[in-house]
């Protein structure tokens, strides 16, 4: 039996592909997979193999900008339809990650062209004796 | 390689460990394979009574039910990890990664097993953002 | 359909989750969960105040706070989180706090273990819906006609005939078969209001056997206990208007109810502890070989401080009790102690739940064993009412309220 995939695809707000572009892009591979078009980008859903195919080909319409992730439930399912429960918990993470993609978008920008990463010192707490001068300073 | 993920339904995370040419262990795929047993009907996650119970393998009677129904799921993962990633101060997981105690214990449990581990913390502009992806991207390609 | 919005932790990863949608769907309702964004939530919680550090329970102060600012539209509000969690029973509390000060939607709170009592979660989901879909029967404060009610109950079975709004017949019995225990009651009831059964105009039924009867006798009213009580409890103790906490102590569950002008808008019900229920007490006078009923007025003459217990369990918390009798303690202090270990369990166990509220009703059998009436009074700051009739409440409530479909409610 093959195996079902269902992922989602969502599409760096730092990237110039639209949900749209990407859902037509994947329409146009005629591959057989279920797509539905999502405000981040998009679901599609299939067998397992052919739904990775499909990822990593239309991941080259912008490589450092498109991420997918699978998801458990598939499209539609109605224990996890929003329409019958409302935003599930998971929704809340999606948007905050999906927020702060862009950060990644560019950190891997940057890393292709071979940058490393930076050494950072920690900052400490202020000493017990240090925290006494300062009070001390009239 | 197989690598634990730690928020395990992090999107980052996950795309970044496949990105790299390894496959991530996520709570989506644990859940996947509850959800798509027919035979039981406990919706939403299909976390049964017997799953509950199987919790009692990493955690006592007297530790909530959804704890334990936690790391039902997580516990097989972590023993089948190769290595972990695991990013700190995430601004949000809910649902399945929405118990604190259930968090601190699965990264107990990671750092028990002794595998690679690689921290790091969720990103607050692109310079850390750039810090990740190269953090990642070593410790990944130093597992092959 | 009714909605019920769901504010909780960890009830999808312990295997509750199905049962707490089914509750709801049989009795009507259906679950919802109000909807939240990202960027919504550190507000919540900044202005709930408590930050949890378990993200999910942030979560559900944030939409918490959607159903107090009316962006979320809901009935009820349906509150639980892990059993033992501690974290979890704090922000439950003090939600279920800021709910009630900050809308008008009844509330109930739950917590769960994976081995969860579904008809006591049926109970309070039923008591949710009645609460939202009847709240005009519920408002009603005069008993009309001639009518019955019919408390099944775990214990006792209880019925009371009234008539224009007065007790005209009463009986109780221990319940056995539900129906024969019913029929003895009502046949006694009747006799003493001096009626017979075809003059009877409607019929209300209540209690764990509600439904048995409901379709033996054709009820007009087959209601669950908690609305039901608290509308006898306040007819008995003439507190209609206002606010009022009505705490049963039951032979198999307690309840603890606060009520607005005589409908309840929190409740707990507890029932993990024989230690914390009547049960409790029979045991210890059947060990003392004392009649329960004595119990109470030996309580009332000891000093429970005098017979220290070191458990609450109603097998080595008795074991306890005779030791201390053997130590040449008196039957009287020994009675006390019993009493204030079950009033000081119930106050563990469930009045934190709630907020409890001036005055306190006592109700029940129990109610009549004035040693723990005291204890109670002593432990809450305040001695509790006990009205007339008060094992009869959830007849009379049955009573009552079925006289409102005579008026076409």
């Amino acid at each position: 039996m093959n195996v079902r995939e269902t992922r989602l695809i969502v599409i760096s707000p730092a990237s110039h592909i639209t949900p749209d572009q990407l859902t037509r892009t994947i329409h146009a591979m005629g591959k057989n997979v279920t797509v539905k078009e999502s405000c981040y980008g998009a679901v599609i859903e299939g067998e397992k193999e052919v739904v990775r195919e499909v990822i990593s080909e239309v991941r080259k319409l912008d490589v450092n900008g498109i991420f997918s992730k699978v998801r458990a439930f598939r499209v539609a399912d109605p224990r996890r339809c929003r329409a019958h429960h409302g935003t599930r918990p998971g929704f809340a993470q999606l948007e905050q990650e999906w927020e702060d993609l862009w950060k990644i978008h560019r950190g891997l920008d940057r890393t292709d062209k071979g940058e490393k990463a930076s050494v950072r010192t920690e900052r400490k707490k202020l000493s017990v004796e240090g925290f006494k001068r300062i009070c001390e300073v009239k | 390689m197989k690598i634990f993920i730690d928020p395990p339904n992090s999107l980052i995370l996950y795309d970044l460990v496949e990105r790299f040419g390894h496959e991530p262990l996520s709570t989506m795929a644990a859940i996947q394979e509850k959800i798509d047993r027919t035979e039981i009907d406990m919706p939403p996650m299909n976390v049964s009574l017997e799953d509950v119970m199987k919790g009692l393998k990493y955690a006592g009677i007297e530790v909530p039910s959804g704890v334990r129904g936690r790391l039902a799921v997580w516990g097989p993962m972590i023993e089948d990890a190769e290595a972990a990633i695991i990013m700190e101060d995430c601004p949000y997981s809910f649902g399945c990664v929405g118990c604190h105690r259930t968090n601190l214990m699965v990264r107990y449990l990671i750092k028990r097993k002794g595998i690679p581990v690689l921290d790091v913390n969720y990103p607050n502009d692109e310079d850390e953002g750039k810090d990740i992806v190269a953090k990642i991207k070593e410790f990944l390609e130093g597992l092959k | 359909m009714i909605k019920i919005a769901q504010l909780s932790c960890g009830t999808e990863y312990s295997s509750v989750q199905y049962e707490i949608e089914k509750a709801a769907r049989s009795v009507g309702a259906t679950i919802v969960h109000p909807d939240v964004s990202a960027s919504d939530i550190d507000k919540a919680v900044e202005r709930f105040g408590f930050k949890p550090q378990s993200p999910q329970l942030k979560l559900m102060i944030a939409r918490a706070v959607q159903l107090a600012d009316r962006k979320y539209d809901a009935d009820a509000v349906f509150i639980a989180t892990c059993f033992r969690c501690a974290e979890g029973a704090l922000v439950r509390n003090e939600l279920r706090r800021f709910i009630q000060d900050n809308t008008r939607l009844p509330v109930v709170t739950y917590s769960f273990t994976e081995r969860l009592k579904a008809a006591q979660l049926l109970t309070r989901m039923e008591a949710l819906v009645t609460i939202v879909t009847r709240k005009e029967l519920l408002a009603r404060e005069r008993q009309s006609g001639i009518t019955v009610g019919i408390d099944s109950g775990s214990s006792t079975t209880k019925a009371v005939v009234m008539i224009n709004n007065k007790i005209a017949g009463k009986d109780w019995t221990p319940s056995g078969d539900v129906i024969r225990s019913a029929e003895h009651v009502l046949e006694n009831a009747l006799a003493e209001a001096g009626v017979k059964m075809k003059d009877v105009e409607a019929i209300g039924t209540t209690g764990y056997g509600r439904f048995r009867l409901g379709t033996h006798y054709n009820a007009k009213l087959v209601q669950e206990e908690l609305t039901v009580n608290s509308k006898g409890a306040v007819w008995l103790a003439d507190k209609q208007r206002g606010e009022a906490t009505i705490l049963d102590i039951g032979g198999m569950d307690n309840k603890a109810i606060t009520v607005r002008d005589g409908v309840p808008d929190n409740f707990t019900m507890g029932g993990i502890c024989a230690g914390a229920s009547g049960r409790f007490l029979e045991m210890v006078s059947k060990r003392l070989k004392i009649e329960v009923t004595e119990l109470g007025s030996l309580a009332d003459k000891g000093n429970w401080r005098n017979a220290k217990m070191n458990s609450y369990c109603s097998v080595f918390g008795i074991q306890d009790l005779v030791t201390t009798l053997g130590e040449g303690r008196t039957f009287e202090d020994v009675a006390a102690a019993a009493c204030h270990s079950v009033a000081e369990q119930v106050y563990e166990q469930q009045l934190q739940e709630i907020d409890v509220r001036h005055p306190i009703i006592q109700v029940g059998g129990t109610s009549l064993i004035s040693g723990l009436v005291a204890a109670v009074g002593e432990i809450l700051g305040s001695k509790p009412i006990v009205p007339e009739n008060s094992q009869y409440i959830g007849a009379v409530g049955g009573a009552i309220l079925s006289s409102g479909f005579l008026e076409g409610y």
